[in-house]
């Protein structure tokens, strides 16, 4: 219908300049319309004096409008309107067919595969008209980029459709051939990072349009997919750790699975769900152990529902290393109190978290344990590598003015600038009682401490958690989330509890105290501060929760022993690596990250950094970090894995001799992997690709204008037309409509 | 005849001379046993604090030493009555001033938490787990049933403290260990050796010594029964952590509850306060 009342195709309008061919200039049209435009108004109103009253107001400026318009339609089509369009020089371009070989394309629907429906669009004609016009090329793309001479080289089996690599091989191409277009034939899965703006850039310099052709269903009609998993890179031993898994559905709401996290086929924990309604991402916390020390190969799945046309997409593998370190945790108390004991003990059963103690026994006297017994028997450390030494402090019923000005800041510096973790308790000396809300140090804190005294109260206190303690792995002693909530109501009441004050932006309270008076005050809030993490638990009675319960009960243990690990398992050391990613799935280029610190951990620049890589088949590699000149302290190198396996890079920093720290990283190479997630047509990234290069994008089922509209183009070999526009069937329909109408306005008024 | 009458005042000096030594000695020796009924309360006696000394109220054995027990009965006012103690129950021995007069020193010397008022837990209910510390007195003539040696073991895994202490002699070792093996029947008793931290976790108590009762004024002697030597024992978890420290052939509660006695040597108090103070914080620490 457009191409009948305009002529031309949308193309031809949309890519092409406007131009009037006429030899007058177009400043005469313009004074000649306003001069027409006045005379007609003049004879409206003149008009307006013979129809006696029939004309007046709006009547008569309808008409002056529907005349003035149809004078300008004509002066317009007297000076020759034309669209001036650059188009492809027949036979001396070429088009290059890019058609998607990758895995995906192997996918069948409506018993045929998006490799099949291609080549049927190709064999069945479209080829051939586009060889009537255009040298045609046809390539094959996966991971890599290859030209064929026949469709039957087609094999779907491509690891991953690199789309904008590919594209960029392509246009790069254009220095020494007259590509005048590129057909890109693809579902549009790329799981490999999609097309980036470089490519894009590139494509609108050389001005070479993409028409991009859609193929494969956009919606699934029944499918699960996880679209995401967080979990982390590194735990010590036996910790309970969490993976936030994400997962999208078609056509199942409603449905019941389970989300299994193993490690070398041994299930490591499952979780019941059931999906919620289409087009939510659904997101669900497995709790799980991260067991011995030791690389943990984790295999996150949903089990497969039946029915569901892709299961290649409910699983992703992470990797977990495990580390043997034992973090050391100084504890200082202020007087002998019970939860003193039984901290210890639960600590003391944790075998991968150290614990020295400084308790106040009299005014006078100290009484230290632990493996650092003899160096605190002077005191709490005073210097940064006695203080720095440690992962987590944790304050007892100690008071602010205990420490020196010079320990306080130190313990400021320990959370902000080494990244430790802090523990404030209760006590007669904690907290406020101890005048820490107006300490040097408050800004730690993760409340607002109440401005007054008398906050620290030997009464019983329930326990409740909060929304966010429910989510915490710090609180969980049940692995199912209700029961845990319920374990918590049940546990024995608390021998005491402080008033906390008020917990402040960012910080994130996860148990409530009940006291059995009344009221409710915040008993567990956390917050991250710096580099490190702070936390208050505004009580010194969580001992009856040993003595009052089951001598098998383990409820205090494990919530002390995961309150530890909180504060010390993300403690960083002086030197602190990472890539992107653990796994890598189809691609191979990893990207180092090095952190690296000075004793007193400030940046340190003038480090020497190191990565020696040692892989799969006897790979055994060093690569050089360089200084980045944004972060100080920070450096970036990346390296290319090209064999498949687990690979271990162990990272070395060194000023001049001395060693300045040293990390291991751990990751691991896998292909066609990448293919099997996001398998519905991207039609979203295929049209955005056709826009932003000037192409345009088509469903493979409505292919017929692709031959006629790919000519226009400005890249290769181009010859500019000038398409008359006076001679538009709709211009004609135009001038009638304009004087039919007024015609019947002024029948109908009675005016003539 | 004049002779005669030289020896009869001679003798009767002598008697009165004896008598009034011995009148001397007697009352110099004047201890009265601590009853409840007479005792002060304490100012503190509703306050709420960290530590509390609890002590345990046990079940006595029914009978006294055998027959042909060796030994003479060194208290003229216990075992010359013999169904003293066995109505009005062993465990209340020295009390409540030993423990009222230990608290006031625990106050003073430490930066414990805690009142002079004490608690009576025993071993029927689970209040006993709101104490971590209890001391049982004369434990070698407690007679706990099964139900509440199970409480008691349940109580000391947990990670209760149990100080036991008077308790003199073989007799009294056989009695405690009978009740004693119900509670932990393979878990051995040991000497708790000098290196160990109980004995240095306030005070370093290298050199201890027996602490007799107040029964020394009148025998002269530190030691009662058989019970020659001073023994401080342990029964320890499975981590080597003391549960119960046992204080055999030694006094420590009537060395509290005398110290502010003339006639009682300072020495044994002091002593009596510091290993008191080292289990205590012992307790709150391991």
């Amino acid at each position: 219908m457009f191409e009948f009342l305009f002529k031309y195709p949308g193309t031809v309008f949309s890519k092409g300049d406007f131009v009037l061919l006429g030899a007058w200039p177009v400043w005469v049209m313009l004074l000649l319309l306003v001069v027409g435009a006045v005379v007609i108004g003049f004879q409206a109103w003149q008009m307006r004096e013979r129809a006696a009253g029939r004309a007046r107001g709006l009547r008569l400026a309808l008409i002056w409008i529907l005349q003035s318009a149809l004078f300008a339609l004509v002066l317009l089509l007297l000076w020759q309107p034309a669209m001036s369009i650059a188009s492809l020089k027949p036979q001396q371009n070429i088009v290059a067919v890019m058609v998607d070989d990758s895995r995906s394309m192997a996918l069948a629907e409506q018993g045929k595969t998006r490799k099949d429906r291609v080549t049927e669009a190709l064999q069945s004609g479209l080829l051939d008209q586009l060889g009537k016009k255009f040298q045609v090329r046809t390539y094959r793309f996966s991971s890599s980029l290859e030209r064929i001479e026949k469709l039957d080289k087609l094999t779907a089996g491509g690891n991953a459709s690199r789309i904008g690599e590919n594209l960029s091989t392509v246009a790069a191409e254009s220095s020494t051939l007259p590509i005048g277009a590129i057909v890109l034939m693809s579902d549009g899965a790329d799981n490999t990072g999609g097309v980036d703006l470089d490519t894009i850039g590139m494509l609108r310099r050389l001005r070479i349009p993409v028409h991009t052709v859609g193929v494969g269903r956009e919606k699934f009609d029944r499918d699960v997919e996880i679209t995401d998993v967080q979990v982390a890179r590194r735990a010590l031993p036996d910790s309970r750790l969490s993976a936030q898994v994400t997962l999208k559905q078609r056509g199942l709401s409603g449905s019941k699975t389970r989300v299994l996290i193993k490690n070398e086929g041994k299930v490591l924990a499952g979780l019941d769900i059931a999906l919620k309604p289409e087009g939510t991402l659904q997101t669900e916390i497995v709790a799980f152990q991260s067991g011995t020390a030791g690389l943990k190969n984790l295999q996150i799945s949903v089990e497969p529902i039946q029915g569901e046309e892709n299961p290649n997409n409910n699983g992703v593998t992470r990797l977990l290393n495990v580390q043997n370190t034992k973090p050391h945790v100084l504890y200082i108390e202020g007087e002998p109190k019970w939860d003193f004991k039984f901290i210890r003990r639960a600590i003391e059963e944790d075998r991968t978290v150290q614990l020295s103690t400084l308790l106040s026994t009299t005014q006078n006297k100290t009484y230290t344990q632990g493996p650092n017994a003899q160096q605190l028997s002077v005191g709490f450390p005073a210097k940064v590598e006695e203080m720095f030494q440690y992962q987590g402090i944790i304050i007892g019923g100690v008071e602010a003015s205990y420490l020196t000005v010079t320990q306080l800041e130190l313990l400021k510096q320990f959370v902000d600038r080494r990244g430790g973790g802090v523990l404030f308790t209760a006590g007669r000396g904690g907290l406020n009682e101890g005048g820490w809300g107006k300490s040097s140090v408050a800004d730690l804190l993760p409340l607002a401490l109440p401005d007054r005294k008398a906050t620290f109260h030997r009464d019983p206190a329930n326990v409740e958690l909060t929304a966010a303690g429910r989510e915490s792995l710090i609180c969980r002693l049940e692995e199912d989330p209700d029961k845990n909530v319920e374990r918590w109501k049940k546990l024995p009441h608390l021998a005491d509890f402080q008033e906390a004050g008020i917990p402040k932006p960012g910080a994130l309270v996860l148990v409530d105290a009940l006291p059995t008076s009344k009221g409710r005050f915040p008993l567990l809030t956390i917050q991250n501060y710096g580099r490190g993490r702070v936390g208050v638990l505004a009580t010194q009675g969580t001992w009856r929760w040993q003595m009052q319960q089951p001598l098998a009960d383990k409820s205090h243990e494990m919530f002390w022993q995961q309150l530890m690990r909180w504060m010390v398992s993300e403690t960083p050391g002086r030197l602190v690596a990472s890539t992107p990613k653990s796994v890598y799935a189809d691609e191979t280029k990893v990207s180092f990250r090095a952190e690296v610190r000075d004793r007193n951990y400030l940046p340190m620049t003038d480090a020497k950094v190191t990565a020696n890589i040692l892989g799969p088949a006897g790979v055994a590699e060093q690569v050089e970090l360089a200084p980045d000149p944004v972060t100080p302290g920070t450096f970036t190198g990346s390296w290319t894995a090209e064999k498949l396996g687990a690979y271990v890079a162990e990272i070395l920093a060194k000023r001049g001799e001395e060693e300045a720290g040293r990390d291991v990283l751990n990751f691991r190479r896998e292909d066609g992997v990448a293919e099997n997630f996001g398998a519905e047509q991207n039609r979203e990234l295929l049209e955005k690709l056709a826009s932003e290069s000037g192409g345009k994008y088509y469903k493979i089922d409505d292919l017929k204008k692709l031959p006629e509209e790919i000519s226009y183009s400005e890249a290769g070999i181009t010859i500019r037309e000038t398409k008359d526009l006076w001679d538009m069937p709709a211009v004609f329909l135009l001038l009638l409509t304009l004087r039919g109408a007024e015609w019947l306005l002024r029948r109908r008024w009675g005016v003539v | 005849m004049r002779a005669r009458n030289v020896i009869v005042a001679m003798m009767a000096v002598f008697t009165l001379m004896s008598a009034a030594y011995a009148y001397q000695q007697f009352s110099q020796c004047r201890f009265i046993e601590s009853r409840l009924e007479n005792a002060p309360i304490p100012d503190d006696v509703g306050a709420k604090t960290e530590y509390f000394f609890a002590r345990l109220k046990y079940p006595n054995i029914e009978h006294g030493p055998p027959a042909n027990w060796l030994y003479p009965q060194p208290d003229p006012w216990t075992y010359g009555r013999p169904d003293f103690w066995l109505r009005r129950g062993h465990w209340q021995v020295d009390y409540p001033k030993a423990e009222r007069t230990f608290m006031k020193g625990v106050q003073r010397l430490t930066r414990l938490h805690a009142r002079t008022m004490e608690e009576v837990v025993d071993l029927d209910s689970d209040n006993i787990m709101n104490f971590p510390w209890i001391y049982a007195v004369e434990a070698g003539h407690w007679d706990l049933p099964q139900h509440q040696a199970d409480k008691l073991r349940e109580y000391l895994l947990k990670g209760g403290f149990l100080m036991c202490d008077d308790f003199h002699g073989t007799f009294d070792w056989s009695i405690f260990t009978a009740s004693m093996k119900r509670v932990f029947p393979d878990r051995a008793i040991t000497d708790i050796p000098n290196p160990d931290a109980i004995f240095h976790t306030l005070y370093d108590l290298d050199d201890r010594y027996q602490v007799p009762g107040a029964v020394m004024c009148f025998t002269h002697l530190t030691h009662e029964y058989d019970g020659y030597e001073a023994k401080w024992r342990a029964i320890r978890d499975d981590n080597g952590r003391i549960m119960v420290a046992i204080c055999h052939n030694v006094d420590l509660g009537d060395a509290w509850e005398h110290a502010d006695h003339p006639d009682y040597p300072e020495r044994y108090s002091a002593l009596a306060y510091r290993i008191g103070l080292n289990y205590i914080i012992y307790a709150m620490t391991h």
